[in-house]
């Protein structure tokens, strides 16, 4: 079967627009956190969130769509999914072959006034009422972009972008298509912000990873896509990594939190080793899930515990653009890749004492350092955990 | 591609254990909605606690993962499943103006409820999928099943697809033009010659392997297609009735006249012997109604025969070999299914 490398790498978070904006940002360790944020919530300016600044006119103009029923999500999506698209070079029938494969869990659903108001609606609906599905961003993207063949949404709650990754590798290695786009968007919206602070995890200050002090987390908002192709395809392509192992467990534990041990984790990144045909001593690094709650970093940490004899090193980028939910899987895939590509680790920020128990130490510089294994992990609501593993080329 | 041993469907018919198809449950209200078991095998506690498209997701699933340990993965499509918890909690949200509020909507609103659920009762730490890809979820789900089966020969897997009514997303469809504005019975439903549908719901669960040996059945192909265009669906209809010899036809029509011509051109390149069946009076319409057809051409390749109920052209034909389901959402979706004897 044929290996699969990413070609092309499209993000946008509250860290930067574009991949190398990004990329220079987790370099310097800037955070995109904070309390002046724009989104109309009642917490805007309580709690701090990872906003991107760009309004939706600006996208709009940018992205040179005019469309009225189009959302944020799928705003943010088109402009990573762009971006994907450039830097993989890819032609308009490449793309209409390839698989789009896009995750998300609030979809349109974060334009929330006007959905309040069609929901109850007999008449004068919104422009965006067949906006709202979590496939919504996936089907206007299909028709702008012509992707007439297999597209599929996924939800699998924060691993859902994860999962998608795995789910276009999986379909080229079957050999039902040459390429595949994944990726993920979610944007802030009043259902997660009251969501996540109804179960009392959204902290009121920047998110500690991994710190005994955390105090839960805070929410951001983005969309990555990657190109995946076949090894074949990629001669005299840019090469950022190779996608070697991915993993897909369910904790079956509860639904808004893992298990004491990390069962769901620990099998999701054991899976990843074992597709990936290496073992765990052979990781260099973990871009992990690390959300800053109570109950993700430890037992999180405990997973690695118990898979690794030395834990690699590590990091949560929640620190830097927030948790964005379904897109969080894919961005820290990209993430993963920058590594890769130009052989550095970025800095854990916010990081002062280690959670006694696990007694782990996240990364806390920039260094460059020589990367052949990469894991990612992204662990959602409903026990759905996904770890991937992308490889040097 | 892959073999369905097992199958049990909750809809709005007498489908659940005791499969009768001589009764026609109606619609109330242009709705069709599902006739619920009593659950006697799952804990009061955890019941209470589920929304509609859990329960009866858990509900078709529970006779097969009662029986079958090990099952290496759950894979589930479903559009609509968490909708109703996340409206609700979005409407609190709004009335209270974001104050404080519970969290046990939220906690529910994710669409992997369902598969999460299934998994958390069965103690199945393995594989677990939801596709919420709308009008194609549940070939979505299948065709990974397959390429699942295809990784891992001799497993078993649950595939499912789910989803349910509820009261503002009916709101939704309706104000986009997808259900009937007249009360249309689903006596009636093919008659009506107007836009919209009925709506409807459902879930139909399917354990599947690679073993041919005691199978229900055998699904051949699944394609997919996105357009608007009726000339590629025929051209799909034409490579797949020349490459295999259809028995029956199952028509996803749903009496929405603005989607007639898909189905028309379809039935147009069927040889004069081929049974038409259609389904949508029984369950109505929703995104994963191809789980509720997959569901009956079991029940028909099984039993050799096909309902009164869901015929719409009879045959001559006394044995049934090949069924070709073909089903349209919303006039862009599209997707066939090839079933056949195992």
């Amino acid at each position: 079967m044929s290996r699969i490398f990413i070609t092309g790498i499209g993000i946008i978070t509250s860290i930067g627009n574009s991949t190398e904006e990004n990329r220079v940002a987790l370099m310097n360790g800037v955070c995109g956190i904070s309390n002046k944020t724009k989104y109309p919530s009642k917490y805007s300016g309580v709690l701090p969130f990872g906003e991107i600044a760009l309004s939706n006119d600006e996208l709009k103009s940018s992205l040179n769509i005019h469309d009225e029923s189009v959302t944020r999500a799928t705003l943010l999506s088109v402009h990573a999914f762009e971006e994907a698209i450039k830097d993989a070079r890819l032609s308009s029938k490449e793309i209409s072959d390839s698989a789009f494969i896009n995750a998300t869990t609030v979809g349109g659903m974060s334009e929330t006034e006007e959905l309040y108001h069609d929901i109850s609606a007999t008449q004068n609906a919104s422009p965006f009422i067949s906006s709202y599905d979590v496939s919504a961003p996936t089907v206007f993207m299909q028709k702008h972009y012509g992707i007439k063949d297999f597209a599929n949404t996924i939800n699998t709650a924060c691993s859902s972008s994860a999962n998608a990754i795995m789910l276009g590798a999986r379909l080229i290695k079957n050999g039902f298509v040459n390429k595949a786009i994944v990726g993920g968007v979610d944007c802030l919206s009043k259902m997660t912000i009251n969501g996540f602070n109804a179960l009392q995890i959204l902290s009121d200050e920047v998110c500690k990873p991994f710190d005994a002090d955390r105090k839960g987390l805070n929410l951001g908002e983005g969309a990555a896509f990657l190109v995946l192709e076949k090894e074949e395809d990629c001669a005299n392509k840019k090469i950022y990594a190779e996608v070697k192992g991915y993993g897909n467990a369910n904790d079956a534990f509860h639904a808004s939190s893992i298990s004491d041990n990390g069962d769901g984790p620990f099998l999701a990144m054991q899976t990843a080793l074992d597709v990936a045909q290496l073992n765990a001593d052979e990781i260099d690094f973990i871009n992990a899930h690390g959300t800053a709650t109570e109950n993700n970093d430890l037992t999180e940490s405990r997973a690695m515990l118990r898979l690794f004899k030395n834990v690699p090193r590590f990091v949560s980028v929640k620190a830097n653009i927030g948790h964005t939910l379904g897109a969080a899987g894919v961005i820290g895939a990209a993430y993963s890749a920058l590594s890769i590509a130009y052989q550095e680790v970025y800095p854990a920020l916010n990081f002062k004492n280690k959670i006694e128990e696990p007694g782990l130490v996240p990364n806390l510089q920039y260094e460059q350092k020589s990367l052949k294994h990469v894991m990612a992990n992204a662990f959602g609501f409903g026990g759905n955990c996904t770890s991937l593993i992308l490889s040097k080329v | 591609m892959l073999y369905i041993h097992q199958s049990y469907c909750i809809s709005p018919q007498q489908t659940f254990m005791n499969v009768d198809w001589n009764v026609l449950h109606e619609a109330m209200d242009n709705k069709l909605k599902v006739v619920e078991p009593a659950y006697e095998n799952i804990p009061r506690n955890v019941l209470r606690r589920m929304g509609k498209s859990v329960r009866i997701g858990v509900g078709a699933a529970f006779p097969i993962i009662n029986e079958i340990k090990n099952i290496a993965g759950i894979i589930i499509g479903t559009a609509t499943a968490g909708k109703e918890d996340s409206f609700t909690f979005l409407k609190q949200v709004m009335d209270y103006d974001e104050g404080l509020l519970t969290p046990t909507n939220f906690v529910q609103s994710t669409s992997n409820a369902i598969a999460a659920q299934i998994g958390m009762l069965s103690a199945n730490k393995f594989y677990n999928i939801t596709h919420v890809h709308k009008g194609l979820a549940f070939e979505n789900a299948m065709f990974d099943a397959a390429m699942q089966l295809k990784e891992n020969p001799q497993h078993d897997y649950l595939l499912g697809g789910v989803d349910e009514i509820s009261d503002d997303d009916f709101n939704l469809n309706n104000l986009a033009g997808w259900y009937k504005k007249e009360i249309v019975s689903n006596k009636d439903l093919y008659e009506s010659n107007s836009s919209g549908s009925l709506a409807g719901e459902g879930s139909a669960m399917f354990l599947i392997n690679d073993k041919k040996e005691n199978a229900a059945a055998k699904v051949v192909a699944i394609k997919t297609l996105f357009t608007k265009d009726e000339e590629e669906i025929k051209q799909q209809t034409k490579e797949l009735i020349s490459e295999n010899k259809i028995d029956v036809f199952i028509s996803g029509e749903n009496g929405d006249n603005r989607l007639q011509r898909f189905y028309n051109a379809c039935e147009s390149l069927l040889e004069e012997d081929i049974a038409i069946v259609h389904f949508k009076h029984l369950c109505g319409e929703y995104p994963t109604t191809t789980a509720f057809a997959t569901f009956l051409a079991c029940d028909i390749l099984q039993k050799q025969s096909i309902p009164n109920i869901v015929i719409k052209k009879s045959t001559d034909k006394t044995s049934f070999g090949n069924i070709l389901i073909y089903n349209n959402y919303q006039g862009e979706q599209h997707s066939f299914i090839l079933i056949s004897k195992a």
